[in-house]
């Protein structure tokens, strides 16, 4: 009976403090020319507004982060989706994950052709079958029969991607070895008004990967992974050395064996990695409690929170944070 | 203590509901494996290539899961999966959806050899598995009697609604779902530790499930700093609790030792998930640590001239090794492979 009380004094609590729902988005690190802040800003901005609408109004972390990524996904500023980049053969072939922190569940895809969104088909797989990850052929037939629209190929390829992978032929054919890339995939993090978390990751991998080439966004830990108990993460950079250094997990793990904050746990986590394996990366998160944490050890990451109606926090560059005030930038565009 | 750490070859054959039946084959079959592996490091072979060969070993042996005698996917194919980490140099190398070669785990090392890449999957895996001219079976060439029966046993009980009453994370609750991933992690006399993972996955897969075994941190981890670890078991369960990084963090972050964080994670993953599993680890001053959470789970290592073995919760058997039996094994193993 007492535990009852204290469920429904809990509940109570929730609901009346429990406003400060959170999402917080990532759209890649890497060195990203400062031609291309704008086109950043505009995406992760837009892509942490519409989680935000989602969390205000009642709805889950999971549909936000969901909704969220979506909308970097259809913007060719990022790798994901429309906009990934090609495979040395020149195709597009994406990897996503998400994961529910309330129900531990999770859904993960690789090798995804000729779809808009990788990251409803990688929550298919968690919502649909009994499986966490599904390789090409699995997740191209989970497509068909979830009625997803097939694009004719080559749809997702854009001119700058194309781009991109000429520079890197010509880069290998001078055996300048492997080119850093710009990053660019997409995650983000959220914590609703039931204290829910959970965190999406999408991404179209690295310029001239070879075919069948599986990064850290699908892999749990890696890339991904949400827990209530904890936190929800969502990392980007130089897949392989994030897939050995199991980089969120780490994070996860610091802050809960070494406890210190999950900020202080990513900044390291990612300074630890760069250390040990000479190649970058950054993560975006929430703690679960709904607190911040932004780490990177590359150059620059584009990242975006919102945790309050009138404005988004964004940033790009080490130590420096900008304020996007919605009612301000709906009368002028703040971002020309 | 001595300077120099003592080597170990520790090899698991999968954890889950083994019957009483595979009992006796499953230990010779463990046994066999680490003393092959710990013959290859008394005689200063790498960690590494004492890991691949005890894992070569359990490929062929058609009582494990893995290679030869993997379990079948709903359409009766094999796909199997494996992975390998380097604790010394950190290189790693993961395949998933590898078809028609008796040993997976060499194509894993070729990853890690051959390509910028950690991870490749399916049609690249294969393609590239092509490229490197590895000897190509038939189709249906791993597949064995008892696989196949697996598979049927596992059909009948769809038709019959036996899972109905079941959670989804339950499905290796299932002794027809046999999950027995083998794994083997060494120390050779230079301190170096390996991890090699390598599985046909669970039966009544669907064609293009990827399990735990290739994850790092989820199937195989492996860091000289810490120690190296394989799992087994569930696979949706493990990759969820990241479970063979959770006993390298314990180890790291709380100074737990092998055994504790060993026995620790497994359990609680099994208290959080449902689902089933096990470990083992070796820890960077050469501790050993074993467990797992389902029924049964085959482990051995041989320390000096003895075999320690078991497969129930609390065997901890121990055995002189005889040379001689030794070198006629190894002498096979050289051959077949």
């Amino acid at each position: 009976m007492r535990f009852l009380t204290l469920i429904s004094l809990l509940t109570l609590f929730s609901y009346s403090f429990g406003g400060n729902v959170t999402i917080i988005c990532h759209g890649g690190a890497g060195s990203v020319a400062p031609s291309r802040f704008i086109g950043k800003y505009r995406g992760t901005v837009l892509a942490v507004q519409i989680g935000y609408n989602i969390l205000k109004t009642n709805g889950t972390s999971l549909d936000a982060v969901e909704a969220a990524v979506r909308s970097m996904e259809v913007d060719e500023e990022f790798n994901a989706g429309y906009g990934s980049v090609l495979t040395s053969e020149g195709k597009v072939e994406m990897d996503a994950c998400i994961m529910d922190g309330e129900t531990m569940k999770v859904g993960a895809v690789t090798g995804v052709q000729n779809i808009f969104h990788t990251i409803t088909l990688a929550r298919k797989v968690m919502e649909k079958t009994r499986y966490n990850f599904l390789s090409p052929e699995g997740a191209m037939k989970l497509a068909k029969d979830e009625g997803f629209q097939f694009l004719p190929e080559g749809t997702l390829v854009t001119e700058r991607a194309k781009l991109s992978l000429e520079n890197w032929k010509r880069n290998q054919n001078q055996s300048l070895g492997e080119q850093v890339g710009e990053g660019g995939t997409v995650g983000c993090a959220a914590y609703d008004i039931n204290g829910n978390l959970a965190a999406a990751t999408s991404t179209g991998g690295l310029t001239g990967k070879m075919s069948g080439r599986i990064g850290d966004t699908p892999i749990v830990g890696g890339g991904t992974y949400a827990d209530n108990k904890l936190g929800a993460l969502s990392a980007t950079g130089t897949g392989e050395v994030i897939m050995k250094s199991v980089l969120v997990y780490d994070i996860l793990k610091r802050y809960e064996y070494k406890q210190i904050s999950l900020q202080q746990a990513a900044q390291e986590a990612c300074d630890d990695m760069t250390e040990r394996y000479d190649d970058d990366g950054g993560v975006i998160g929430l703690d679960k409690d709904g607190n911040v944490a932004i780490g990177f050890s590359s150059p620059q990451m584009s990242w975006a929170y919102q945790n309050e109606p009138e404005n988004v926090h964004y940033g790009i560059e080490h130590e420096i944070s900008h304020i996007y005030n919605i009612a301000e930038c709906k009368s002028k565009n703040c971002f020309q | 203590m001595s300077k120099e750490p003592i080597p170990i070859c520790l090899v698991h054959g999968g954890a889950g509901d083994i019957p009483a039946s595979r009992v006796q084959a499953k230990l010779n079959g463990v046994k066999q494996a680490a003393q092959i592996g710990y013959h290859h490091l008394i005689n200063n072979g790498s960690a590494l290539e004492a890991v691949e060969l005890a894992v070569i070993h359990m490929e062929l042996d058609p009582v494990f899961n893995a290679g030869y005698g993997s379990v079948l996917t709903t359409e009766g194919t094999v796909e199997m999966e494996a992975s390998v980490m380097d604790g010394k140099t950190l290189k790693v190398g993961c395949v998933t959806g590898v078809v028609d070669i008796m040993h997976p785990i060499s194509a894993a090392i070729r990853v890690m050899e051959k390509t910028p890449h950690n991870f490749l999957g399916f049609h690249g895996a294969n393609r590239f598995i092509k490229q490197q001219e590895f000897e190509l079976l038939k189709p249906g060439a791993l597949i064995t009697d008892q696989a196949k029966e697996a598979l049927e046993h596992w059909k009948e009980q769809q038709k019959n609604g036996g899972f109905k009453g079941f959670a989804k994370t339950e499905i290796g609750h299932n002794q027809h779902e046999r999950g027995e991933t083998i794994g083997a992690v060494a120390i050779d006399i230079l301190g170096n530790i390996a991890v090699a993972t390598s599985t046909g996955g669970i039966t009544g897969k669907l064609p293009g499930r990827i399990g735990d075994t290739p994850l790092l941190g989820c199937g195989t981890y492996c860091d000289n700093r810490f120690g190296g670890v394989s799992t087994t078991g569930h696979g949706e369960t493990i990759m969820k609790s990241c479970l063979a990084h959770d006993i390298i963090k314990r180890i790291d972050y709380l100074g737990e030792d092998a055994q504790t964080a060993t026995e620790t994670a497994c359990n609680n993953m099994t208290e959080r998930f449902f689902g089933k599993g096990g470990a083992i680890t070796i820890d960077k001053d050469g501790n050993v640590g074993i467990s797992f959470t389902s029924k049964r789970m085959a482990w051995a290592y041989q320390k000096l001239n003895t075999m320690h073995y078991g497969i129930e919760k609390d065997d901890h058997f121990e055995q002189i090794v005889d040379q001689n039996e030794v070198d006629s094994l190894v002498n096979v193993a050289g051959k077949s492979s």
